[in-house]
């Protein structure tokens, strides 16, 4: 028996390292320890073994038995390990690129405006919207800026024809001209018609201005621009808020500084010049920014809101203009071109 | 406009530097464009030097040796020089070594012809300046040896450019703002002593020379006055008057031209010069032109009058454009003798009118467009005649002329200090605000004590007439601010309130999208809004390209509003294509325009293509974008709006503009539900004659801004099994042209009607789509995965067969459907 024990296990050690995958061992294994296997068929002997002979030809088919399983668990982990090796295939090269598309980029413009709007809701400003087709009354009547001001020309400002009909561009007056706003506070008349003091609203959007495209124009900009009403707001209230928003944006040493200027809709008016030492491509020390001022009171009165309660400031300034200023850009037709390999700088 | 300096201190005593002056025009409130020097530049090292002697270079025939005796700078030098005109006793400048000349020339002790050179004398045009370069600058003054450059020429000017904003027309003038000046440096204002004071009593009577002045249309002239100044002597003007105009970039003309430009840059007022003897009958009318009337301006151009432009006209002739030009057939020239001056006031509009209708302005059409000061018109005429009688002689003859003129100029303002420190947000003591409005001439006639004892006083503010910019006490908060000083405006915190509102809906739908779209991978674009009439016909209709028409479009190309994000991005991804740029996905949100049953309707809208990436070669192969792609992320799109696309009817594209049919679809309606949604293949043809290349899969997505809500409708949680779901697949037969969610509804249905109350079909899906081998021509396989499940229990096979069965007994029944065995 010892013979025909080692016989077999010196065939099994030979064949069951060369069997590959798992039938071909499950039936190499049936052929050993199935009912019909040849360790079974020396098991099934031991009833004609003498009594006497039994415990040690028992011990033998024993230790036979465990050799065995030590070359079949080894066959199979060996199998196993195949499997997932060809399940892998071969390793990748990490420093690949991968095929895929991406990623995705937001706009510079987005960019700059939606951090502006973050800082501004920081300090109470939500968004406000409008239409972009305006109406003379929005852009132009209620904001103080008389029908002879060079601004309303058909030079200056697109209009459309006295035919056009907006269906849902509301009118003040029925004989009134549909155009394109020449700036985002139309929006401010809107919010202030729709609602009642106190408002804080920051309105960021596209207004169109009848200009030459060239490296610092284009027919179509955005803005962004602050309104802030409430009762007892003062000229120091505005100057807080712009060293608020500019030292957020650029950093704490960032200053502000006021120059007296003349707008139609606020009184008194200022141009916003901040220090610019800092930024990329800028040589002078002071850089204008935008314009603001106290509302004035002929506004509040379009809008049916007293001036002798209601106070307030307003800011506005060109989103292009600061995306320029942040990233060193000193082309605005690079935003409208959309080139990828500008796009992908800002993400 | 353009200030000199040494002009503005003939009216206030200015010792400050030009940097001051520079900072102090800004602070009140007008931007200096630039300031430009001119006269001797102050340069180092370059000072007044003696010519002792002259002699031949031993090497050099054109060149002379000289010594110099440059005095206290430095004693007799020796210098090489090329000028023609070093001789012995000129007195010259010498740039000495160390010295930087303009150009970044740096003179130093050298060696010329192997002769050695301490230095360079210099010729006017190396210093710098304007003037003759043949030769050196000689100083025939003979300024002391050794005084520099700066000490010894006269100064020259400081000319600032200045923005003037268009609320002060006042400040168009050197004495408007010499007058701002003054109020900043608490200096007073000197005004021209005027002799002449429009009496002509004593005067000859010369009817023979202006007999007649008719004004027609009082509405847009006001004032119409006339002088009659016999006996000139047309020559050049005194030197002073030419340098002054020459400073601020006027060419000098004649004596009696000159006074004039003169009097309006100093007060703003325009005035105009006529050769008497050319006034056709002796008389003047202020009337509007004939339409076709013609006249020949000063800058030698016909001009075609209309009439509602205004003309000065004689008895046969227009002989100026009221307010904008003179004609050249009436202006002053050598051989006039006589003058007739006009000063007169035009109504702003109508100078802007014709000045913007010819397209000619002057300097005189400027100030009239911006309003001048009809109260102070002849003072300006006054001072003009001073000048006229001073330069060029003659005498003032009767009779003047004066038609209109206005009621005498009265306006006060009553202001508390109490009012101007809560605007402010800050105090600044009450007598320094009185200061503030003394120094700019606005009067404060009464000072009174408020009712509250510990409050400021209030004062009653006389305007000036140049100031009719100042109109009601918020007016003068800025005048007291603009001379207290923007700068000084103290730090504060910021308040920052709670919010008050939520962000407007669509600003909230633009960053859920953009954000979508980003995350998926695409690249946010920003295109113009402005599109060509063609762009708007090829992707929407000939109809559209009427209806969003702009009235005047400034170029060709940017006409119409758009109706479309999609073409945009397709120019976007032909430039990028045509740079060599692997490009894609490209996205965009913003306004769009769509006309619909004759009225135009703004959306906010979001569109999106993906193309395939033709140029760009990979190393492994990616499934590439196809309808469904499209439709998944219109479908996500749509649903940042609060739209469920799943929900909604389906049209499967038949030609709709740049869109492919068959391969696309549109749901929604603008006038219907407030949105729609296109997406699918674009127009293959279409995107070639663009000069694109490859397929482009597309999407768009537009909502009428007040459909889009932040109303937020909270959601409530359902129940779920915690059973095994039971699955049975069935194919079912259909035409080709059946929409596959028509059979799957009728499958549902039929699916719930066998199932009824006992367990749940939990979904009905397609899995498998067939067209082929195998099936007849017209007709097309889909196959279905139904999914039941029951709350309580796990479903036997037994009683879902008896469903399945009940199933496919109902579809039987159906003639346009098959079961695929």
């Amino acid at each position: 028996m010892q013979d025909q024990l080692s016989a077999l296990l010196a065939k099994a050690a030979a064949e069951l390292p060369a069997i590959k995958n798992r039938p071909d061992f499950e039936s190499t294994k049936a052929r050993y320890v199935g009912p019909n296997g040849e360790l079974t068929a020396l098991m099934k002997q031991m009833g004609a073994v003498p009594k006497e002979q039994r415990p040690a030809a028992g011990k033998l088919i024993n230790e036979a038995k465990g050799q065995l399983q030590v070359h079949l668990d080894a066959a199979l982990a060996r199998i196993g390990d195949a499997e997932i090796a060809a399940q892998l295939g071969p390793a990748v090269d990490p420093t690949l690129a991968s095929p895929d598309f991406g990623p995705g980029t937001q706009h510079p413009l987005t960019l700059v405006r939606e951090e502006m709007c973050r800082i501004l809701r920081k300090v109470g400003f939500t968004v406000a919207d409008g239409p972009e087709v305006e109406t003379e009354y929005y852009c132009f009547d209620a904001l103080n800026t008389p029908s002879d001001h060079p601004a309303r020309d058909a030079k200056d400002t697109f209009y459309f024809p006295t035919t056009a009909r907006f269906g849902n561009v509301s009118k003040k007056v029925a004989e009134e001209r549909y155009l394109l706003r020449t700036h985002t506070s139309s929006v401010q008349i809107r919010t202030m018609l729709k609602g009642e003091p106190p408002i804080r609203i920051v309105s960021p959007g596209r207004v169109y201005r009848r200009d030459t495209t060239d490296a610092t124009h284009s027919a179509n900009f955005h803005q962004l621009e602050c309104l802030y009403v409430d009762k007892n707001v003062t000229v120091r209230d505005l100057k807080a808020l712009l060293d608020y928003i500019f030292a957020s944006l650029l950093g704490k040493e960032t200053k502000t500084r006021f120059r007296p200027h003349y707008f139609g809709y606020t009184e008194p008016s200022f141009e916003v010049d901040l220090t610019a030492s800092h930024l990329p491509k800028v040589k002078k020390p002071w850089i204008e920014i935008g314009g603001c001022g106290m509302v004035d009171p002929t506004v509040f009165e379009a809008v049916g809101y007293d001036p002798a309660v209601w106070s307030g400031y307003a800011f506005g300034m060109g989103l292009e203009r600061l995306a320029m200023l942040l990233y060193g850009i000193d082309d605005i037709r690079y935003f409208y071109q959309n080139d990828l390999r500008f796009l992908k700088q800002f993400a | 406009m353009k200030i000199s300096l040494n002009w503005t201190r003939d009216y206030v005593k200015l010792d400050a530097s030009v940097e001051e002056i520079s900072r102090a025009i800004t602070f009140l409130g007008f931007e200096v464009e630039s300031v430009h020097v001119t006269g001797a530049p102050k340069l180092d090292h370059v000072v007044v030097g003696e010519i002792l002697t002259r002699g031949k270079h031993p090497n050099a025939d054109k060149l002379s040796v000289c010594t110099v005796d440059v005095g206290p700078a430095g004693g007799v030098k020796t210098i090489v020089c090329g000028a023609p005109n070093c001789d012995a006793g000129n007195r010259v400048l010498v740039a000495l070594p160390g010295a930087v000349l303009p150009g970044d020339f740096q003179i130093k002790q050298s060696k010329i012809r192997g002769q050695s050179s301490d230095g360079m004398m210099c010729s006017a045009d190396e210093l710098g300046m304007e003037g003759d370069h043949s030769g050196l600058l000689l100083l025939p003054d003979r300024p002391a040896l050794g005084l520099s450059i700066a000490q010894a020429l006269p100064g020259g000017d400081t000319v600032f450019d200045v923005e003037i904003t268009p609320n002060r027309p006042d400040c168009q003038s050197h004495l408007g703002l010499a007058r701002e000046l003054a109020a900043w440096f608490k200096l007073p204002l000197i005004y021209p002593q005027e002799k002449f004071r429009g009496d002509v009593s004593g005067a000859p009577v010369r009817t023979d020379l202006l007999h007649g002045v008719c004004v027609d249309d009082a509405e847009d002239c006001p004032l119409y006055s006339a002088f009659v100044i016999a006996g000139v002597k047309i020559g050049p003007s005194p030197a002073w008057l030419q340098e002054r105009l020459k400073a601020v970039g006027l060419r000098p003309v004649n004596n009696v031209v000159d006074v004039g430009n003169y009097v309006l840059l100093e007060t703003g007022q325009p005035l105009h010069a006529f050769d008497a003897k050319k006034l056709g009958g002796g008389e003047i009318v202020v009337r509007r032109a004939v339409d076709g009337e013609k006249i020949t301006t000063l800058d030698g151009k016909e001009r075609v009058l209309s009439d509602r432009m205004l003309v000065i006209a004689d008895a046969d002739k227009p002989v100026v454009i009221a307010g904008i030009m003179g004609g050249d057939n009436s202006g002053v020239s050598s051989d006039t003798t006589d003058l007739v001056l006009e000063c007169a006031v035009f109504n702003r509009q109508s100078i802007r009118w014709t000045s913007r209708k010819l397209g000619l302005s002057s300097d005189s059409s400027y100030r009239y467009e911006r309003g001048v000061d009809a109260h102070a018109a002849l003072e300006a005429a006054y001072r003009a005649i001073d000048l006229i009688l001073e330069t060029a002689g003659g005498q003032v003859a009767g009779p003047r002329f004066l038609v209109g003129g206005t009621a005498p100029w009265q306006r006060e303002i009553v202001v508390t200090h109490d009012f101007i420190t809560e605007r402010l947000g800050f105090d600044i003591p009450a007598a320094d605000m009185r200061a503030a409005f003394e120094s700019l001439e606005l009067t404060v006639t009464r000072e009174e004590p408020t009712t509250h004892p510990a409050r400021g006083p209030a004062w009653t503010v006389s305007i000036p007439s140049w100031r009719d910019d100042l109109d009601r006490p918020i007016d003068l908060v800025e005048e007291v601010l603009r001379l207290y000083g923007t700068e000084k405006i103290p730090a504060a915190v910021v308040k920052s309130p709670g919010l008050l509102a939520e962000d407007d809906p669509i600003v909230v739908f633009n960053r859920r999208v953009t954000e979508y779209l980003v995350g998926h991978d695409f690249h946010e674009c920003v295109n113009y809004t402005l599109r060509p009439a063609k762009e708007v016909a090829t992707w929407v209709s000939a109809v559209a390209a009427q209806e969003l028409a702009l009235a005047n479009p400034f170029v060709e190309d940017q006409s119409h509003l758009r109706p479309t994000l999609i073409a945009g991005l397709i120019e976007v991804l032909k430039l990028n294509q045509s740079r060599g740029v692997a490009v894609s996905r490209l996205a965009e949100t913003g306004r769009i325009f769509v006309d619909s049953n004759g009225q135009n309707l703004e959306c906010a809208a979001v569109g999106f293509i993906i193309a395939e990436p033709v140029a760009e070669r990979s190393w492994r192969k990616r499934e590439p974008a196809d309808f469904y792609s499209a439709k998944h992320h219109v479908t996500a799109l749509a649903a940042a709006a609060g739209v469920d696309l799943a929900r909604q009817p389906l049209t499967a594209d038949t030609g709709a503009n740049g869109w492919q049919d068959g391969q696309s679809a549109a749901a929604g309606e603008l006038t219907q539900q407030g949105w729609f949604a296109r997406f699918g293949l674009l127009n293959l043809a279409l995107a070639k004659s663009l000069g694109v290349e490859g397929k482009v899969y597309a999407g768009m997505f537009a909502i009428l801004p007040e459909k889009l809500t932040s109303a937020v409708t909270r959601r409530r949680f359902s129940e779920f099994s915690l059973f095994p779901s039971a699955l049975r697949d069935l194919a079912i037969v259909v035409d080709t042209a059946v929409a596959a969610t028509q059979v799957q509804k009728a499958l549902l249905k039929s699916a719930r009607a066998a199932v009824g109350n006992s367990f749940a079909v939990e979904n009905v899906g397609v899995f498998d789509v067939y067209q082929g081998a195998g099936l007849p021509e017209g007709k097309k396989s889909l196959a279905f995965s139904l999914v039941f499940r029951s709350a309580e229990r796990t479903l036997t096979d037994d009683e879902v067969n008896a469903v399945f069965q009940k199933i496919q007994d109902d579809l039987a029944k159906m003639p346009d459907y098959q079961i695929r065995k």
